[in-house]
């Protein structure tokens, strides 16, 4: 214990020398929250569209009208006469309607018009979106003009629950936190790991008394307390801006914030542990982590979206259980009894992660 | 004739030469160039994925009638729902939705065949678990969607007057992957470029070798140039490469002019390398480098386009992503794949990435040769 603490001390007061690591562990994780929490909304609002009226009735033009209105689309500037090639293929709108010449005539004689929409497929998950706001649209309008009878057969009650308002940021910025704070603390502990192995100063460790997991241990609760500077500072700041809070017990995220620090703290160490100088570490940790914990965590699409022999990957991903923990505390706020098993999930990853990298670290050490 | 002969007997020549064996001989930096971008296209394409289907429905049919059957099973023909539990109680599913055991919830009342037979509108109960709110509201216009549609076949006499007909262009079937990979692409080939050209000066740097360099009567723009040349052509290769991956294993369309596309490649390579030397010239180690690249390369990636559309950005990013070259490249991308665009087109993105890659490489080209005298 005592050989830990020392450890520990050691490595607090590098770290504290070490000016542009000092500032890289906190301007870093301030500017992926920055990026990731604003620049990162799936759903397009204000999407250009052209809407080519031949008919120019009262009827087309309250159709347009209303199309604009639902702020959701904006008009946009074109010249030209074939909407798909001035328009959508040089990216100026992303979806055109064109109005038939009988469109008014045709429904005024009791006949079906056909309203023809072309969207542009390139963002697939705009253009389901764009379909399915020009649908409901249309439909609400013939309502509201009469055209069709308001009571239809069947009602839907739409509710959308814990999220009513459908504010992306929400779902973004509880899922950034997972992202920076498994990048982030296992950055620092691997360049800390594979300094002393660079400097050569990890042979004095060989030739002393401490044992592999005792050295392990005393770094990982050095960058502990640093990772903990990091979440209070990361997780406050990205509540004060984009106005989120707990919605339930707190507890289990607090919890699972340390457990999951130690677990992309002991991937740092273990990435140390393998790398033979600092620029390889860096790389490794850059390299995977932003692949398992961006890509393979659900942070950006739900995780059943991802094909089979991939998915198994995902669930060795300690982000992915930290992104479903710090959901739950800002969104769904089930507390304990949704989250415990992605708690129980971090505990082992933790522990088989130490275990890995304190096998490798003890291959390299004298016997006895 | 002639001017190949100077050429083979300039001293840039020489210096080319001794580039295209250090690289050769550089097994990490081959592997470099290989490796990560294939990995990365693969997983990028196949872990980002927007559908919105099988979504868990649990269903309360307290009507328990051939109707209600037949509503849920119109909801489910599709593939966008799928029947995952039917609790006893809304209580129950109520639970359920709020464990996410389940997505969306239906509940059917007793009343519902009734209703149907009277005038009374029938209502049906729909929950959807909006965490993601991104899922929950393409959901919800589905099932809403759905639901009319249902409807108004249950009163064909009640056929309505405007019949929207949508058509998708240039991905109909709406793959996921052909709006994911094509920026994956850009991505790839930025990090490439950059992290590259960066290791080739940071390298001599670590080990001296730079100041030799100097010391020969070489021009500074000798031996940039020399450094330039082999990693522009081993650049192309990997666009080469990352372009059959994409064709080849997520069947991506190449619409566009193969000649122009690699031109675009190539201006942005030239990009990219601009991008790598300035890093090495203000960084003074190798770590260095690599962690300045983290400052540089994830704006770069987060602000173009390639992985979260810009027109949802907030105005402000929208705006500052125009000074990143990556958006404009990744735009000609997916233009000439997907659209089959034109230079008619893409004419803005040329000048922009022309003025890039000019500013970049006078910048490092520059600063080098002021740190050399």
């Amino acid at each position: 214990m005592k050989r830990i603490l020392a450890q520990c001390t050691k490595e607090l007061a590098q770290f504290r020398r070490d000016r542009l690591t000092l500032a890289l562990a906190f301007i870093l994780p301030v500017m992926t929250l920055f990026i990731f929490g604003f620049a990162i909304r799936l759903e397009a609002k204000n999407i250009a569209i052209v809407v080519q009226d031949f008919d120019r009735s009262n009827l087309s033009r309250r159709y347009t009208e209303g199309l604009y209105q639902t702020n959701q689309f904006v008009p946009a500037q074109w010249s030209g006469d074939d909407p798909m090639q001035d328009a959508l293929d040089r990216g100026i709108a992303k979806a055109a309607v064109i109005i038939p010449p009988d469109f008014s005539r045709g429904i005024a004689a009791g006949k079906t018009s056909q309203l023809q929409v072309l969207i542009d497929g390139t963002d697939v998950n705009n253009a389901r979106v764009i379909k399915n706001s020009i649908q409901a649209f249309t439909r609400s309008f013939l309502q509201d003009q009469n055209l069709m009878s308001g009571t239809s057969k069947i009602t839907p009650r739409l509710r959308l629950w814990f999220n009513p308002g459908r504010r992306e940021s929400l779902y973004i910025v509880p899922g950034v936190f997972g992202v920076i704070l498994a990048i982030y603390p296992s950055l620092l502990a691997a360049l800390a790991m594979s300094r002393e192995k660079e400097q050569g100063t990890i042979l004095q460790a060989y030739a002393s008394s401490i044992s592999a997991a005792e050295l392990l241990l005393g770094k990982c609760l050095a960058y502990l307390v640093v990772g903990i500077g990091q979440a209070i500072f990361v997780i406050g700041l990205g509540c004060a801006i984009f106005r989120i809070w707990f919605v339930g017990d707190p507890s289990p995220f607090l919890i699972g914030t340390g457990i999951f620090l130690i677990a992309s703290i002991m991937f740092g160490l273990l990435i140390g542990v393998r790398a033979n100088n600092r620029s390889v570490a860096v790389q490794g940790v850059a390299t995977a982590g932003f692949l398992l914990a961006l890509l393979l965590s659900g942070f950006i699409y739900p995780l059943s979206n991802i094909p089979f022999p991939l998915s198994l990957v995902t669930n060795i991903v300690p982000a992915r259980y930290f992104i479903e923990i710090s959901r739950d505390a800002f969104v769904r706020g089930t507390g304990w009894e949704g989250v415990w098993v992605a708690q129980v999930c971090l505990v082992v990853l933790a522990f088989v992660l130490f275990n890995i990298a304190r096998r490798i670290l003890g291959r390299m050490q004298l016997p006895g | 004739m002639k001017l190949l002969r100077r050429l083979i007997e300039s001293r840039f020549w020489a210096l080319t030469v001794k580039e295209i064996g250090q690289i050769l001989r550089n097994k990490q930096l081959i592997f470099l160039l290989v490796f990560p971008p294939t990995i990365q296209l693969l997983i990028f394409g196949l872990a980002l994925n927007p559908d919105v289907q099988n979504l868990k429905l649990g269903v309360v049919d307290y009507s328990n009638t051939p109707m209600s059957r037949e509503l849920v099973s119109a909801l489910t023909a599709n593939g966008v729902f799928r029947v995952d539990r039917a609790p006893p109680n809304e209580q129950i599913l109520g639970e359920q939705v709020r464990r996410g055991e389940i997505i969306t919830g239906l509940v059917i009342p007793p009343t519902f065949n009734r209703d149907l037979k009277s005038d009374h509108p029938a209502e049906v109960q729909v929950l959807i678990d909006a965490v993601d709110a991104n899922t929950a509201g393409i959901a919800s216009g589905y099932a809403a969607q759905i639901i009319n549609h249902f409807s108004q076949q249950l009163a064909p006499q009640n056929q309505a007057p405007i019949e929207t007909q949508v058509t998708i262009l240039y991905n109909p079937g709406l793959i996921s992957s052909w709006f994911i990979v094509p920026g994956v692409l850009g991505l790839v080939l930025n990090l490439g470029s950059s992290l590259v050209s960066t290791s080739a000066i940071v390298r001599e740097k670590d080990t001296g070798t730079l100041e030799q360099l100097l010391m020969t009567p070489a021009a500074a723009w000798e031996i940039i140039l020399a450094k330039v040349v082999p990693l522009f052509v081993l650049l192309l290769g990997e666009v080469m490469l990352a372009v059959t991956v994409a064709t080849l294993v997520f069947h991506v369309p190449f619409r566009g002019n193969f000649f122009l596309f690699m031109g675009f490649s190539g201006l942005y390579i030239c990009v990219g390398i601009g991008i790598g030397f300035l890093l090495a010239t203000v960084s003074r180690s190798q770590q260095q480098a690599i962690l300045t690249s983290f400052f540089i390369n994830l704006p770069l990636i987060q602000l173009s386009g390639a992985i979260a559309p810009i027109e949802s950005m907030p105005r402000f990013f929208q705006i500052l992503s125009l000074f990143n070259p990556l958006r404009h490249y990744v735009k000609v991308v997916r233009g000439v794949l997907l659209k089959g665009n034109g230079l008619e087109v893409l004419y803005p993105e040329a000048i922009a990435l022309t003025a890039f890659a000019v500013a970049l490489l006078a910048i490092s080209t520059y600063k080098f040769r002021t740190q050399l005298s």
